[in-house]
């Protein structure tokens, strides 16, 4: 009896131990979401392949959700942008500006897109922007547009978005 | 006087009787009564041509001499504690309660016995030199994952550092921003649900992983312990009752591996009565907890980095730190996801306001994010396809094999953990495909003292080569060195790197991993946060620089000689930068070539299980 006393009493100990102790880090809230936000770089193709190709614009900081959803709507008719590409991209808090950018996949090649983007928080709240219709044509099979560079060792021509061999 | 010396006799007895029991043989002797699994095949062409690293016995043999070091450290700490006493109510281990769990969780860290061939401890993946991570540079360089403790079954992925694991908080869907955060492991499947830790039921899941520690059956480490040189000291802590019916067959059923034909399946082949069985489990819950414990003091997440003497002012950054620092938070975007908790400074002067709580940051948002790595086919697991001489076969799916990640886990799939929310989750699967947890960056760099980077071509002040320690980042372990990382968050999306070939097959005039980035593995959700932050090569080596600031140790008092506890107990070879080879061609000769994944696509046990992957998975 009195050695199932003593055993109680040190689990209790070690319980009272465990739980005292604040293991975690706290996950701060979300921020408040920006009661405006604007495109402050219009959408532009990044980079295309025959079948893929990238987005990319800039807003200010719509804060709200940690993650956001860059949103892309194409087509290849300008009056049906029926199709929808989106990507996930992890807000900075210390930004003043955010970078969306959006993979599109699937697409044929040597034929004109027409597109326009929009941005929601990861809870589905619309950040309220939404660009105008834009446009790009794929590149042939085997080809690649490129219009933003990697870094200045790069040649010139890599950086013009004349199509590249692939 | 007398209790110092008999504490130094008993430590001593302890750690020859450890190393005795490694055989120190230069042909490397397999450490089980029988031949090892080797289903793995020839790499003709690649170096080297097998999936095995050529060391690898020896080097097995090596780290086990380190883990019985660091286990006689532990237990000649506990014959030199204080006893504490019950006092107070609730009744509280006084006054070295603290001391008493995180020694016990060092010597069931390090404790070999808590595997069937007693040749494999948690540690054996995760030693302190390496931040906790792998300690085996030539398995870092070429196969990834570690072997269990049935050689030469592996595992499926990186072993991820224990550094800050238990400040990830139990795995939450937070419903208002529709988003995952917590849990412990590369797919989140240490949920902490039971426990409300993840951490401590992360500690649960490797002693019954069948490519880890193995066992067949939870019980045993109860079993295993009531042997243990320190059970008295678990006894002390948890005040848990050993008063356990074994049957007759339990050490043999202990000194069997999991997933044995002979238990035909059964997660309990130890036949205990429902209250032994309940006795068991909270055995094991503890052990759980007291290894988390550990985990959380200062002997494995001390906040000693030259990043938290700054912030406090007792160091100063040097000036590609501080440039790499200014780039983290600012171009390089890479505390978006890596949170430090500072403020962005964009005005010289502006004052940093920024903190966390306790004004410790953990460089991680508790998240998950596909970064788009190319399948890595040096992975063992994919070769895992026949069966063992205990009639196991690891990876059924073989080549067909695809990591998913984080939505395999909550599809409970093959490889991966059974999801306890199943009935709320499982929809969300398809928009979690190929994520991965986001680690902390804290300890990314830390290596041990006498191979003090993890890069490659680097040279002291005098010009003279600094030898390296082979390390390996991100799941799959496809990134081996942190220039590499670097190198691929910035130009992972450039139109001209990017191409539509797998790992092993860069076309002609490019070099893999410098401007060629094969397909991704899996190509949905993809985070774009990064992939194209336009930093030049010094840029990149400034992050690489501040990175290195982030490994515990750094006493400002003696800034030369790291604090970090047993990072000195590494005792292999560091690396010597080969001629011609760079931080950013590092490992390069050990690439080879990915099989068709045309004619090997993904399992349908894995990417035809609904709700289906919202596209398809090459």
């Amino acid at each position: 009896m009195k050695r199932l006393l003593v055993k109680l009493a040190i689990t209790a100990a070690a319980g009272g131990l465990l739980f005292s102790n604040p293991v975690v880090a706290q996950i701060p809230p979300p921020q408040k979401r920006a009661e405006h936000v604007e495109i402050t770089k219009a959408p532009e193709l990044e980079s295309a392949h025959d079948d893929t190709a990238i987005i990319r614009w800039t807003t200010t900081n719509p804060r709200g959700d940690d993650e956001h959803y860059g949103i892309v709507r194409y087509g290849t008719d300008p009056e049906d942008l029926s199709q929808t590409a989106k990507n996930p991209i992890r807000l900075n808090r210390g930004h003043a500006e955010t970078i969306f950018r959006v993979r599109m996949l699937d697409l044929k090649p040597q034929t004109t897109y027409y597109y326009k983007v929009t941005s929601v928080g990861s809870s589905g709240a619309s950040d309220g922007v939404e660009s105008a219709v834009n446009q790009f044509t794929t590149p042939a099979p085997g080809e690649r547009i490129v219009n933003y560079r990697a870094d200045s060792s790069l040649p010139p021509a890599y950086r013009t978005g004349t199509p590249q061999p692939r | 006087m007398r209790r110092d010396t008999s504490t130094l006799v008993k430590a001593a007895f302890a750690t020859v009787l450890g190393i005795l029991s490694v055989p120190h043989t230069a042909s490397a002797q397999l450490d089980q009564p029988f031949p090892a699994y080797n289903p793995y095949p020839p790499l003709p062409g690649s170096v080297p041509p097998t999936v095995l690293p050529p060391d690898l016995q020896s080097e097995v043999l090596r780290v086990r001499r380190e883990v019985q070091t660091v286990f006689g450290r532990y237990f000649a700490e506990w014959q030199a504690l204080t006893p504490p006493t019950l006092t107070g109510q609730p009744p509280t281990l006084f006054p070295t309660g603290y001391d008493a769990v995180r020694i016990l969780g060092g010597l069931l860290n390090f404790d070999e016995n808590m595997s069937p061939f007693q040749n494999q401890a948690c540690s054996f993946c995760h030693m302190p030199y390496a931040g906790f991570s792998g300690p085996i540079p030539s398995v870092n360089l070429t196969m990834v994952a570690y072997p269990g403790t049935f050689r030469y079954r592996a595992a499926k992925r990186t072993a991820q550092r224990y550094t800050y694991s238990p400040y990830f908080p139990q795995l939450q869907f937070n419903q208002g921003q529709n988003l995952f955060f917590g849990g412990n492991f590369w797919d989140g499947r240490a949920t902490g649900y039971k426990l409300q830790s993840a951490d401590a039921e992360q500690a649960q899941h490797p002693p019954v992983d069948p490519l880890e520690m193995g066992f067949a059956d939870t019980a045993c480490i109860a079993f295993r312990l009531t042997s243990a040189s320190y059970r008295q000291l678990f006894e002390l802590v948890w005040g848990v009752d050993f008063d356990i019916r074994w049957p007759a067959n339990t050490a043999e059923i202990c000194g069997i591996p999991q997933g044995a034909r002979r238990f035909a399946g059964s997660p309990t082949p130890i036949a205990l009565s429902p209250t032994d069985r309940t006795k068991a489990n909270n055995i094991y819950d503890h052990w759980g907890q007291s290894i988390s414990f550990l985990e959380h003091t200062t002997d494995v997440s001390p906040f000693t980095s030259k990043f938290d003497a700054f912030l406090v002012g007792n160091y100063t950054m040097t000036a590609d730190e501080m440039a790499g620092y200014n780039l983290f938070n600012g171009k390089g975007n890479c505390n978006s996801c890596h949170v430090d908790g500072r403020s962005t400074l964009l005005t010289p002067g502006q004052i940093d306001t920024g903190n966390t709580v306790g004004g410790q940051p953990i460089f991680t948002c508790f998240g998950y994010a596909n970064e788009g790595l190319p399948l890595n086919p040096r992975l063992p697991l994919f070769y895992e396809s026949r069966p063992d001489r205990f009639g196991f076969t690891p990876n059924p799916d073989g080549l067909r094999y695809r990591d998913l990640g984080f939505g395999n886990f909550l599809r409970s799939g093959p490889q991966s953990g059974t999801d306890p929310n199943a009935a709320n989750w499982l929809q969300l699967a398809p928009e979690t495909d190929g994520q991965f947890q986001v680690v902390t960056t804290r300890n990314v760099a830390m290596t041990p003292p006498q191979c003090p980077t993890t890069e490659a071509g680097q040279v002291d002040a005098n010009g003279k080569p600094i030898p390296y320690f082979q390390k390996e980042f991100f799941h799959n372990g496809y990134i081996k060195s942190l220039k590499q990382l670097v190198h691929f968050y910035n130009t992972r999306d450039v139109g001209t790197f990017e191409f539509n070939v797998t790992s092993g097959h860069c076309p002609p005039g490019t070099t893999e991993r410098v401007n060629c980035w094969p397909m991704k593995e899996v190509p949905q959700n993809l985070d774009m946060t990064t992939g194209m932050l336009g930093l030049t090569d010094q840029e990149e080596n400034q992050i690489v620089a501040f990175l290195q600031t982030l490994a515990d140790g750094f006493d400002p008092n003696n800034p030369t000689v790291s604090n970090y506890k047993n990072i000195d107990t590494f005792t292999g070879q560091c690396t010597i930068t080969a001629p011609g080879v760079t931080a950013s061609t590092q490992g390069n000769e050990t690439l080879t070539p990915t099989w068709s994944l045309t004619q090997f696509p993904c399992a349908t046990d894995i990417c035809g299980v609904a709700p289906l992957p919202s596209m398809t998975i090459p």
